[in-house]
């Protein structure tokens, strides 16, 4: 085994492979840049190496710094987590030739597998099915006609570089297709710098769903069993769970030997994952082999026992696998939540910021793998992800609700996370139910309204929450300045029930508590329904409240603003605003007024920096044109004018950094 | 009972049920339609339930001069006292419904009459307005009534905490009562002050300008600093006034009641090692560590809207009232202006007249240079700072998080002007100017004749930044008196507000100072 490696990653995943080595004696070199100065990853490992500017190009993308740190630090291996520098065979052979092993597949395997169409005529020599397709990239228009024609529509444009759904189109219609075909080549060209574009049989109602693998340098390949990966944004997994809900015991089997089978055909050693489309039928077809290790792992450690960290450093070593496949067991189910800073109610924009408030929950069926700690600086250089929280549970349904309660519990302030939208999905009942495909998150959460109502009962309890919070503060204050009060011959003023009236935007509640100030138990009716509700010993301070509700502990997520109280529970996100029957009485006369912003500048909806600027003073501009482009987080969107109006004047120019908020152009009022 | 003693109490009765609806219901619809409440109906969300004990609800005026001699009874105005939380305070509240609520004499004697008797018994004074204006109808009576409330609330100043709630009209001579008061809450789109209307102004300069525009609440609150609160409505913005009485003291000879929140004294916070950037110039939100040190992370900010580089405004620090001041690094750096410098000023005399010890979180980087400030009175205007936290006598400390340069470091509750306690950040840096400023002063010539002009500046710097841009060379010299962790800084706020509780400052006799106005 070796003695000390080094990680060329950071974030959640460097902290993760630090906890492997550490509980192996292994020492570790974490790499950073500037904006990891005072990162997590870097604090955990035993030994640091800086490795230039904040843009990944400049620090975690250098193959050649990473290798000079392994090499001072005196580091045996390379470990490259996901993402960065782990696909790219160049890195891997760059290392072989230092003298450094890479803990992952062979070069020639990563290679063969990066390729898109090579890979898919290795699967079809295996006996993998594939996609039906288009063997050859499209010359023009008339060739894509043709081959759609010969494939049956719906189909897919899918460009043969790059990833992440870029440059991918449906096409339902012949009469899509020039326009599809130019987007796509477009959108690749520029993204890549390669136009090549390929068409397959676009699956309708497909499920992602993923086979990990791990083979040895002795010969072995054995299956980790399945993971479910169709809960998607934009390509961008949300939740993955493992098993899946979609497989059965003997598809397991089916999916497990045609991944092995690949990997075999492939010469590949080490962990490797084999992502397959699954239609509802129950047919598969190979998509593609993802030669590293997944961000999703962690459910299948949590099915099968297994540290596949552990194993990736083993079998680099060049240790046989401890098991084979006989002796690889599953038990219960594992789910998994991406959290990302990202603002789920502006468009998923990137958030950044400082993490001022930090606390993970806790339990024996939960793990976390976090990157970040209180303090840490979100900035918008690399990906978005924070942390992941992986629940455990003997079925799906007890693995489920651990999940939610472990997000209402997931407390993270400075920086906007998804958190609560990811609550939101884990709580659908389709959702719960198992039923979805790839569009799930499109089809129920980008629409203009949720296509179902909020579940009433989360409701009705985020709203006595509100209310419980609001009546023991105001006691609280009655109690405080009781000594400043004559307290003589004062009529008996300590009510035991009290009414408030709550209200949210589009809902209302009347609320009745009924105990003491002084107690713990109370009785609390939501309009027709009743509770029993044990409290704590109220800290505000804390921003989150434990309730113990008919006898379930349940977990709430606070603020106070002023005379809002914003509580998240379930992925339910409210201002509560909370009234006394009197002030409820007079607000009838009250006018709701609604703040509307000047529409005469237009202000940068995240942070990022200015990649173009394609207009000057003076400009007639049209709504929902670009008027800057920014890039943030390694994607480039445009700003669209929100009037039909003329720039009075441009605020920003071409590679300045800007925050959110920021006005970048005003216009002529 | 004889039948006259029954007759009386039908009389009384007649007249109290005639007082509770002067004008006729119709009229209370009206002001419901504007959005707004009635004079009784305040009153009655202000106050504790039941505790409202009404003065002069049958006193009326002595009709008017041109003829109109209907009276109502209490001539547009109700006046009284109760209890917010317990606390008793003074109140009166002008009744629209009642000739718009204009103000005329008997109006005025009943206002007066409740402040004379707040300032006896050391309560807050409550107006809530919504007037008018003066009552033409009674003439030079009328401008009286004015100057008996005008002197009357100028004596209560520093006495009792006098609050004023715009809900209505407020223009002319009236807005001069609210002003001189310590605090002015509106309510937007339904309120507005200045002294000439639209229509005057129009005639005069020939501007067309709404109400709203030339003294709503949103002028006010953020480009006159007329007003330092503002609410969506007339509900919210009589909960803001309850929570902020409950940071008062009810008069210059008490302290503000404690209120604990149950949040740890000796609770630290990492995140705030995390702060301050490594880059100095990348910018931070103060309010983070506003937050983060104060009790249950609850803050009452005076004018949020105004003046945004500087933040003031009452929190608590183990249960404590405070008085806070920081300067917002992240709007135009934090510097002081001309605004920042007024609004702080009279933020921190008034915490000082009212036994409020004050905590300063300085990050500035000096005044506001150019021609606009130093034209628009930068000099005057600083000095108001410098002298009302020179004049304090409260506890005041100061926490010196990363910039302080020159003057500026000095107005900012330094240990040279005697704040009682300053603690800096590892973080902190105070000098005479910033280390580009400095080192281009210093070496002018030295860079101006070097090959590379750019290199030996950034030398220079670096070795002023080495030298001077840190907190120990004042810590040597004992101007600073603790280099403190910011996650500990909670806590030894208020341990230090512990030990200088006992404090007693007592300066030169003499009628008042002269603070420069």
């Amino acid at each position: 085994m070796f003695e000390k490696i080094l990680i060329a990653n950071r974030g959640e995943i460097a902290v993760r492979i630090i906890r492997t080595c550490k509980r192996l004696g292994i020492a570790t070199t974490a790499v950073y840049s500037d904006a990891d100065s005072r990162s997590l990853h870097r604090q955990l490992a035993d030994h640091a190496e800086y490795i230039g500017e904040a843009p990944a190009r400049q620090s975690y993308l250098d193959g050649e710094k990473i290798i000079a740190a392994a090499l001072a630090s005196g580091c045996r291996a390379v470990h490259p987590g996901y993402g960065f520098l782990s696909e790219s065979a160049r890195f891997a052979r760059a290392l072989e030739a230092a003298g450094l092993a890479f803990i992952g597949p062979p070069a020639a395997a990563i290679a063969l597998m990066g390729d898109k169409i090579a890979s898919k005529e290795l699967a079809a020599k295996a006996g993998v099915p594939v996609i039906p397709g288009h063997a050859e990239a499209l010359k023009d228009l008339e060739e894509a006609l043709a081959a759609a024609e010969s494939i049956g529509y719906p189909v897919l444009l899918k460009p043969a570089a790059g990833g992440g759904g870029k440059g991918m189109r449906i096409v339902n219609r012949k009469d899509q297709m020039a326009d599809a075909l130019a987007a796509s080549r477009q959108e690749t060209e520029k993204a890549f710098g390669d136009s090549r574009i390929f068409m397959e049989k676009y699956i309708e109602q497909p499920r992602h769903i993923e086979i990990q693998i791990f083979a040895d340098g002795h010969g072995e390949v054995v299956s980790l069993g399945e993971r479910e990966c169709s809960i998607q944004r934009r390509y961008q997994k949300i939740i993955e769970e493992s098993p899946s809900p979609a497989v059965s015991e003997e598809l397991r089997q089916r999916m497990g030997k045609a991944a092995c089978d690949l990997a075999r055909k492939a010469g590949y050693i080490n962990a490797g994952t084999v992502e397959f489309v699954v239609d509802a039928g129950g047919g598969f077809y190979f998509l593609e082999m993802n030669t590293r290790l997944q961000v999703e792992h962690p459910v299948t450690e949590l099915v099968t026992g297994l540290d596949l960290v552990e194993l990736q450093l083993r079998i680099a070593a060049g240790e046989p696998l401890p098991f084979d496949q006989a002796g690889v067991k599953f038990r219960g189910w594992a789910m998994e939540a991406r959290i990302c800073a990202e603002d789920s109610e502006r468009g998923f924009m990137p958030a950044t910021g400082m993490i001022t408030r930090y606390a993970e929950p806790r339990g024996k069926a939960i793990r976390v793998d976090s990157g970040v700690q209180t303090g840490s600086k979100i900035g918008v250089y690399y990906d978005s992800m924070l942390a992941k929280a992986i629940s455990y549970g003997k079925d799906r349904e007890t693995a489920r609700i651990g999940l939610v309660e472990a997000l209402n519990g997931y407390h993270i302030e400075g920086v906007v996370t998804n958190i609560d939208f990811v609550n939101s999905v884990l709580s659908h009942p389709k959702f719960a139910d198992g039923d979805f495909s790839t569009d799930f998150i499109e089809r129920y959460f980008e629409t203009d309204r949720p296509s179902l109502p909020v579940d009433e009962r989360n409701l009705k309890l985020s709203a006595l929450a509100a209310a419980l919070i609001y009546h023991v503060r105001k006691m609280a204050v009655r109690e405080s300045v009781r000594p400043m009060v004559s307290r003589i011959g004062a009529g008996k003023n300590r009510r035991d029930s009290q009414r408030y009236f709550v209200r949210t935007e589009n809902e209302e509640f009347e609320v009745l508590l009924e105990g003491s100030s002084t107690g713990r138990l109370w009785k609390i009716h939501v309009d027709k329904d009743k509770f029993a509700v044990e409290t704590p010993e109220f800290e505000f301070y804390r921003r989150r409240l434990k309730l113990n509700i008919d006898g379930r502990i349940h977990r709430f997520r606070l603020r106070i603003e002023g005379s809002f109280f914003w509580i998240a529970f379930c992925g339910i996100i409210r201002y509560f605003e909370i009234y006394s029957p009197k002030e409820w009485d007079l607000l009838k006369h009250m006018p709701r007024r609604l703040e509307l912003p000047p529409a005469d500048e237009l202000h940068c909806p995240m942070p990022g920096l200015v990649v173009d600027v394609p207009l000057k003073k003076g400009d007639r501009v049209f709504r929902g044109q670009n008027l800057v482009v920014l890039e943030s987080m390694k994607m480039e969107s445009g700003v669209a004018s929100p009037v039909d109006a003329v720039i009075e004047d441009v605020l920003v120019t071409v590679g300045q950094a800007v925050e959110t908020g920021d006005v970048l152009v005003r216009f002529k009022s | 009972m004889d039948a006259q003693y029954h007759a009386t109490i039908e009389n009384l009765e007649r007249l109290r049920a005639e007082s509770r609806v002067p004008a006729g219901e119709k009229k209370i619809e009206a002001q419901h339609g504007r959005g707004k409440l009635t004079a009784r109906e305040r009153i009655d969300l202000l106050l504790d339930d039941g505790t409202f004990e009404e003065f002069d609800a049958l006193k009326t005026g002595r009709g008017g001069s041109l003829g109109d001699a209907h009276t109502y009874p209490g001539d547009g105005v109700v006046t009284g006292h109760g209890s917010i939380d317990g606390r008793e305070v003074f109140i009166f509240s002008q009744d629209f419904t009642v000739i718009g609520g204009s103000l005329g004499e008997a109006h005025s004697q009943k206002i007066c009459k409740v402040m004379d008797l707040a300032v006896k018994v050391g309560a807050p004074i409550i107006g809530l307005n919504d007037s008018g204006g003066a009552r033409i109808q009674e003439g030079v009576d009328a401008l009286a009534a004015y100057g008996e409330i005008f002197h009357r609330n100028v004596r209560a100043s520093g006495v009792v905490p006098q609050i004023s709630c715009i809900m209505g009209p407020c223009a002319g001579g009236a807005v001069y009562s609210p002003s001189i008061t310590d605090f002015i809450f509106m309510v937007q789109e339904s309120s507005y002050m200045f002294v000439t209307g639209p229509s005057v102004v129009k005639t005069v300069t020939h501007q067309e300008i709404t109400s709203e525009d030339l003294g709503g609440a949103r002028i006010h609150s953020q480009k006159s600093g007329v007003a330092h609160f503002t609410s969506p409505n007339d509900v919210l913005c009589l909960r803001e006034i309850r929570r902020l009485i409950n940071y008062l003291p009810s008069n210059n000879r008490q302290r503000a009641p404690i209120l604990d929140l149950r949040d740890p004294a000796d609770r630290n916070d990492p995140a705030l090692d995390y702060l301050v950037p490594e880059n100095p110039n990348q910018t931070y939100d103060m309010n983070v560590l506003i937050h983060s040190i104060l009790d249950g992370a609850e803050f009452m900010e005076v004018q949020p809207g105004f003046a945004r580089n500087i933040i003031c405004g009452f929190g608590r620090l183990g249960g404590q009232t405070v008085g806070l001041v920081a300067n917002q690094p992240a709007v135009l750096a934090g510097v002081l202006d001309t605004e920042a410098s007024y609004k702080a000023g009279r933020f921190v005399r008034f915490c000082d007249a009212f036994n409020i010890p004050l905590v300063a979180l300085v990050d500035v980087p000096g005044f506001m240079p150019g021609p606009d400030q130093e034209h628009g009175g930068i000099i005057r205007h600083g000095a108001k700072l410098l002298y009302a936290f020179t004049e304090a006598t409260v506890p005041r400390i100061s926490v010196i998080v990363r910039k302080a340069y020159g003057g500026a470091y000095l107005v900012m509750n330094s240990k040279h002007i005697h704040c009682d306690v300053n603690y800096a950040w590892p973080t902190a840096e105070i000098a005479v100017m910033g280390p580009k400023g400095a080192a281009e002063v210093i070496h002018r010539k030295e860079i101006r004749d070097a090959r590379d002009p750019e290199a030996v500046l950034n030398e220079k710097m670096a070795q002023y930044r080495h030298t001077f841009a840190n907190p120990f060379l004042a810590a040597q010299r004992g101007y600073i008196d603790d280099v403190i962790f910011p996650r500990d800084t909670r806590h030894r706020l208020i341990r230090t507000l512990q030990v200088l509780e006992g404090k007693e400052a007592e300066g030169p006799e003499r009628k008042h100072g002269n603070i420069p106005l």
